[in-house]
């Protein structure tokens, strides 16, 4: 499985930024969308779109589908 | 996990998600008219129209039939709570405050509204008064059904639209305060009390129309009007203007267009954020009155009867005072109206998402 986006489809809301227990663990003080301080993440959201840094850290865990109120990330 | 917190002020309330990027959705209950573009827009089913449908229409038990409304023809503010966001299903992406019609919803982020952001779309709508053309009449301010116009003016001097002399002669005025009565404007004071009687008259306040002249008893009041007897050649035109200017308060403003039916002047500018229809099934309409309740553009209303026998509309409703926001639509538990949005006016946007919730407003 693979982590994939569409930037056309997101609103930039950021809840994935947040949702990712990945995320969490590498940088808990930046959870929050536009603001986080490292690119180390698997996605942040950039210039109000959501973009991927590193996806190969994805654990396939499906929260940020979950959350995401518009079907711009998934698991494919 | 997202956790969000949500602040209660009577009926407005606030969520919001802190993060390096403070997220905040305001909801302001006396703005928003209960239209349900958010709640159908919401990508994740966040929000309801709570109870403005069953508590419109529930009041519904409180007019019986025509009569009573009819004496209240224009709506009566319906002051429930219109909207609620479920704090733990919201996302906060401001898709309900990019498609709100007037504000009511309003996300922030780091207390910039996206309607100021480049990336977010917003309604093109405007209403403007030019202050130039307007004649400061306040004929929009009455007609405004959300009393978003205030028209503050000055009136000029009474003394600098009119000039001539009076006098009394107290020596033969008797105080029986005949002229006092008569005087149109209020400008003569007698005091008939025995032992302290007197007669003042106020030169700011009188007209010269010289009815005390011409009522005195005893003709003790001297007057002439000299715009009558000379023309106006000593007054200043510049001093007999109304002065002021037109202020609309802008979150309370639904582009209804009263105000530019009723100008006298051309004076003011509606822009609308859709174009579409608005119709009435007569048929199927039952009179509750629901719609002219909750109606922000006193855009339906009962027709007056014009005498026994005669035979009328239900709801006659005005095209040209509708937004289209679809309110009534929604809250009609006959189904008798149909709002159509045939074309939407946006700022452009590159999202589909965003896109696709515009389109969904057309039907």
């Amino acid at each position: 499985m693979e982590l994939k986006v569409n930037q056309d489809n997101c609103l930039g809301c950021g809840v994935c930024v947040i949702a990712c227990p990945v995320n969490a663990s590498i940088s808990p003080e930046n959870a929050g969308g536009n603001g986080a301080k490292t690119t180390e993440v698997v996605m942040m959201v950039e210039n109000g779109f959501i973009k991927l840094f590193s996806p190969d850290k994805c654990e396939e865990c499906g929260t940020c589908q979950m959350f995401c109120p518009v079907e711009a990330i998934w698991l494919e | 996990m997202i956790k969000n917190t949500k602040e209660i002020k009577g009926k407005d309330f606030d969520v919001t998600r802190s993060a390096d990027e403070v997220r905040n959705l305001s909801f302001k209950n006396h703005i928003c008219i209960g239209c349900g573009i958010c709640e159908s827009t919401c990508p994740v089913g966040a929000i309801d129209l709570g109870d403005v449908a069953t508590n419109a229409r529930a009041k519904v038990d409180v007019y019986f039939s025509g009569h009573d409304k009819i004496a209240q023809n224009i709506n009566e503010p319906v002051d429930l709570q219109k909207v609620n966001v479920n704090e733990d299903k919201c996302v906060l992406c401001g898709m309900c405050s990019g498609l709100c019609p007037v504000d009511a919803l309003v996300l922030t982020i780091d207390g910039v509204p996206i309607a100021e952001i480049d990336e977010y779309p917003s309604y093109n709508v405007y209403t403007i008064i030019d202050d130039d053309k307007c004649l400061l009449c306040q004929k929009c301010q009455n007609a405004c059904p959300r009393e978003a116009i205030t028209i503050k003016r000055q009136l000029p001097n009474r003394v600098d639209l009119v000039t001539g002399e009076i006098e009394v002669n107290e020596e033969e005025c008797i105080n029986c305060g005949v002229c006092s009565e008569l005087c149109p404007a209020e400008a003569i004071v007698v005091d008939p009390t025995t032992g302290q009687e007197s007669i003042v008259i106020d030169k700011d306040k009188c007209v010269y129309c010289l009815v005390c002249k011409k009522v005195c008893p005893v003709n003790a009041i001297k007057a002439v009007c000299r715009s009558c007897s000379y023309g106006e050649y000593d007054l200043d035109p510049e001093l007999a203007k109304v002065k002021g200017s037109a202020i609309i308060e802008d979150a309370l403003c639904v582009r209804c267009g009263w105000c530019e039916g009723v100008c006298p002047a051309d004076a003011v500018e509606v822009k609308k954020p859709f174009e579409g229809t608005l119709v009435v099934d007569q048929d199927k309409c039952g009179t509750c009155g629901a719609c002219v309740d909750l109606c922000p553009c006193n855009a339906l209303a009962f027709p007056i009867s014009e005498g026994p026998g005669s035979r009328m509309e239900h709801v006659i409703a005005s095209e040209e005072y509708c937004i289209k926001c679809g309110a009534c639509a929604n809250i009609c538990p006959n189904e008798a109206i149909t709002v159509t949005r045939t074309a939407i006016d946006n700022t452009p946007i590159n999202s589909i998402t965003w896109n696709k919730a515009f389109d969904a407003l057309k039907n």
